[in-house]
């Protein structure tokens, strides 16, 4: 059960009430990470609920947007920028594949849990991957992937990470996703529901 | 979209008895569904012999405000019973209607004038209704011309284009639509409003071709309509028309209406 405020309104998708919350919180004194954990609470709460079938896609989406206005005001800000975050990850959905909408939930689960979320888009190039992995320094990177055809790419892209000597833990996500394709591309960790994401992600973090 | 509940009017058979019965609690409930349903205003309307009509429209108002703050649409064909009977209204309304026939705007304009009034305006005049849309769009010419005169901001007017059967028309209802967007690209704040069941008139299965024209009148820009708003299948098709045009971020309107059983779901 949510008992912080700002939690509660942001779960209840109360976009004025959790505008109003914030600057009365800032305004108080609260220290702005404070707000953002409230936010995320209240952000995960509404999580469970498009899980549990009790939210509809829009209602998730909408959540995430009303994080991200509150955000354009806290990020400034939460100092010492990365500091606050639990860690960086690299998200990205492979080359061949356009598909971003499973991903995009994904990384709205994953900025309301606190991480720093890398979204390189979709249709990735293994290169791109592994500047961005090497850039952030980033211990786990998701991939996204909805065609069955684009399989091969997505092992291409975990040998060339791994050719590369990192050894960043990979996560791969999307509907037909099971164990066999996970052993099939060498990736570490394997998901099909968006909050499966989160909790591998604190796994990994140990968070 | 703004829906003008139309179920308090004596026009229909059940609401005539309750009016020569007096029956208070069928009136007041059917404000009450009316509210719950989402409607933005009341409609009343009459319906009695001219000598009774004020004092109808009192009793019936008068009950409405018992159950509801939802304002009231004042609804009579007599321009003199609608600005008379503001003075029973709690709070600013909605005058159904005027139009350029007779005299009618030159008596409700100048008593709204100064007021937070809303008006809904038919698009006839003392000639009937106009067949083209050059002749629709003259006399809304004459609507705004009496609007800027007495000060009447476009926001507060409901523009009726009359709608007609579609039985008996030659085009559908393309005439109407072209007059509707027509108007809202010159005064994009006015709303545009009708009955939603006019043009079904005559023909067999009358809510499919109602439900059909909410949806082409509301993306030629109709944003205001007179109905029956427990109607759910109604309900539901205008709240899937509003996200269908862009009008609804994230469906967030379509899915609280499907929450509150406005559509979609059987009632508990």
């Amino acid at each position: 059960m949510l008992t912080d405020s700002i939690s509660k309104a942001i779960a209840e998708l109360e976009e004025q009430q959790v505008a109003e919350l914030v600057k009365e919180r800032l305004d108080k004194g609260d220290s702005p990470l404070e707000i953002v954990n409230s936010l995320q609470q209240g952000m995960a709460e509404a999580g469970r609920r498009f899980e549990s079938g009790e939210y509809f896609l829009g209602e998730l989406i909408m959540c995430g947007e009303i994080m991200q206005d509150s955000m354009v005001i806290l990020e400034p800000l939460l100092s010492g920028s990365n500091a606050e975050y639990k860690g960086n990850i690299v998200m990205g959905t492979v080359k061949g594949d356009i598909h971003d909408l499973g991903k995009n939930i994904v990384v709205m689960l994953l900025k309301g849990s606190g991480y720093n979320v890398i979204d390189l888009g979709v249709d990735v190039p293994k290169e791109k991957f592994i500047a961005a992995i090497q850039e952030s320094n980033a211990p786990m990177v998701g991939m996204s992937v909805l065609l069955t055809g684009c399989q091969e790419s997505m092992k291409e892209t975990i040998d060339a990470i791994r050719a590369a000597g990192l050894n960043t833990k990979v996560l791969i996500g999307g509907n037909y996703i099971d164990d066999v394709v996970k052993d099939f591309v060498g990736a570490d960790y394997s998901a099909q529901a968006a909050t499966d994401g989160v909790r591998i992600a604190n796994e990994i973090f140990g968070a | 979209m703004i829906i003008i509940g139309e179920k308090i009017n004596g026009t229909i058979p059940s609401v005539a008895k309750a009016i020569a019965n007096k029956d208070a609690e069928f009136i007041k409930n059917l404000a009450k569904i009316q509210t719950e349903a989402g409607a933005a205003f009341i409609d009343v309307c009459a319906s009695v012999e001219d000598s009774l009509e004020l004092e109808t429209m009192k009793w019936l108002i008068d009950l409405v405000q018992e159950v509801t703050e939802t304002p009231i649409a004042i609804d009579s064909p007599n321009a003199r019973t609608c600005v008379e009977a503001i003075k029973f209204c709690n709070k600013p309304g909605l005058i159904n209607s005027v139009s350029l026939e007779g005299n009618k705007i030159d008596v409700v304009f100048p008593v709204i004038a100064d007021t937070k009034w809303e008006c809904t305006a038919l698009l006839c005049d003392d000639t009937g209704i106009p067949q083209t849309s050059e002749k629709h769009l003259e006399v809304f010419a004459g609507i705004m011309k009496k609007a800027k005169e007495y000060n009447i901001s476009p926001l507060r007017l409901h523009i009726d284009p009359l709608v007609q059967m579609l039985c008996t028309s030659d085009d559908g209802i393309i005439t109407v639509t072209d007059v509707i967007k027509e108007i809202k690209a010159t005064y994009p704040t006015i709303h545009v409003t009708g009955g939603a069941s006019n043009i079904s008139y005559n023909l067999p299965a009358r809510k499919i071709v109602n439900q059909a024209f909410i949806v082409l009148a509301m993306s030629a820009g109709m944003d205001s309509a007179i109905l029956d708003p427990t109607n759910k299948d109604l309900m539901g098709m205008i709240f899937a028309t509003e996200a269908l045009l862009g009008r609804d971020e994230c469906c967030m309107e379509y899915i609280g209406a499907f929450r509150e059983e406005k559509f979609g779901q059987k009632s508990k």
